[in-house]
């Protein structure tokens, strides 16, 4: 429809493609948008429309590239049970309670589930280093290295 | 047992056979958590004299080291003993610039019953996860405690 050869419509694509990918991975301002593509000596109108096409699709761009970073297993969900031991094979009459848990994590779009168990004395140890955890985004040392580092 | 002087006049097999049927015998009774009573009447239908009955039973009541092995001995699940926990502030990575994520990485240490060591589970969460993650444990520990007061 256009009457272009397919080689220059490719090539205008993968500039496209690189245009957009580059400006959204560095999230450059509008300014500096506007300043690295004046240098191609395109019209003020096409200017404008490449901007707003950045400006529309950057987040969608900074989402998709955020999943092609390396990643280690994230966590999913948790479900738990409590579990209590009456006998074993070695032992007879016996009352061990146990938290037995189905983690489930992602990796790379695999899911996979962990059975784990722990019992009562780990489980609140568990709990109580994993608040300490989030207690710590709280501490002034964070607050301040966040707010800095913008 | 075999280097002991007192019993170097008996036949090794002999001695060997007995130790294995002593030992046998404590681990059963053990196991069952049969009381004095009980293994008395059983050495009694074995045709044992009363001396030695009493003396099995007396070296019978030091036998706390034996349950507590007996207690431990079995197949369940990776036991979690251990967490450990970093928190991260990324601030660019190979895909994506700026991306001002702050971020856990939790890592369970686990044993495992039959051989000991195992990798341990690692996964990173984001803060809202992580919060997921300790209101579940938290459910459970007040399930436990529910549980214990009934």
């Amino acid at each position: 429809k256009l009457n272009i050869g397919v080689d220059i419509i490719e090539h205008g694509v993968e500039g496209l493609v690189y245009l957009l990918t580059e400006s959204s991975k560095l999230m450059i301002s509008e300014v500096d948008f506007q300043d690295s593509i004046h240098v191609l000596g395109f019209s003020d109108e096409l200017n404008k429309s490449l901007l707003q096409l950045y400006l529309d699709n950057r987040k969608e761009i900074r989402s998709i590239l955020g999943e092609l970073a390396p990643r280690l297993p994230s966590y999913h969900s948790l479900e738990w049970r409590l579990d209590v031991q009456l006998a074993s094979r070695s032992l007879r009459q016996q009352i061990k309670p146990a938290v037995t848990m189905k983690l489930h994590l992602n990796q790379n779009e695999d899911q996979t589930a962990q059975v784990l168990q722990t019992d009562p004395a780990t489980l609140l140890h568990l709990i109580q280093q994993l608040e300490q955890a989030l207690g710590e985004m709280k501490m002034n040392h964070c607050r301040r290295i966040v707010r800095n580092m913008k | 047992i075999l280097d002991d002087p007192d019993l170097k006049d008996i036949d090794p097999t002999v001695l060997k056979h007995c130790h294995a049927a002593a030992a046998t015998c404590i681990l059963e009774a053990g196991k069952q958590k049969a009381d004095i009573s009980a293994i008395s009447t059983c050495l009694e239908d074995c045709k044992l004299d009363k001396e030695r009955i009493e003396q099995f039973c007396t070296e019978y009541q030091h036998r706390e080291l034996v349950s507590v092995v007996s207690f431990s001995i079995g197949r369940s699940p990776l036991h979690i003993t251990d967490v450990s926990w970093r928190l991260e502030y990324q601030i660019k990575n190979s895909q994506l610039h700026k991306t001002y994520q702050p971020s856990y990485l939790v890592t369970l240490n686990v044993e495992n019953s039959d051989s000991g060591s195992h990798p341990d589970v690692s996964f990173s969460c984001t803060m809202e996860q992580l919060q997921d993650l300790v209101g579940k444990l938290k459910d459970a520990a007040k399930s436990l405690e529910r549980a214990t007061q009934v």
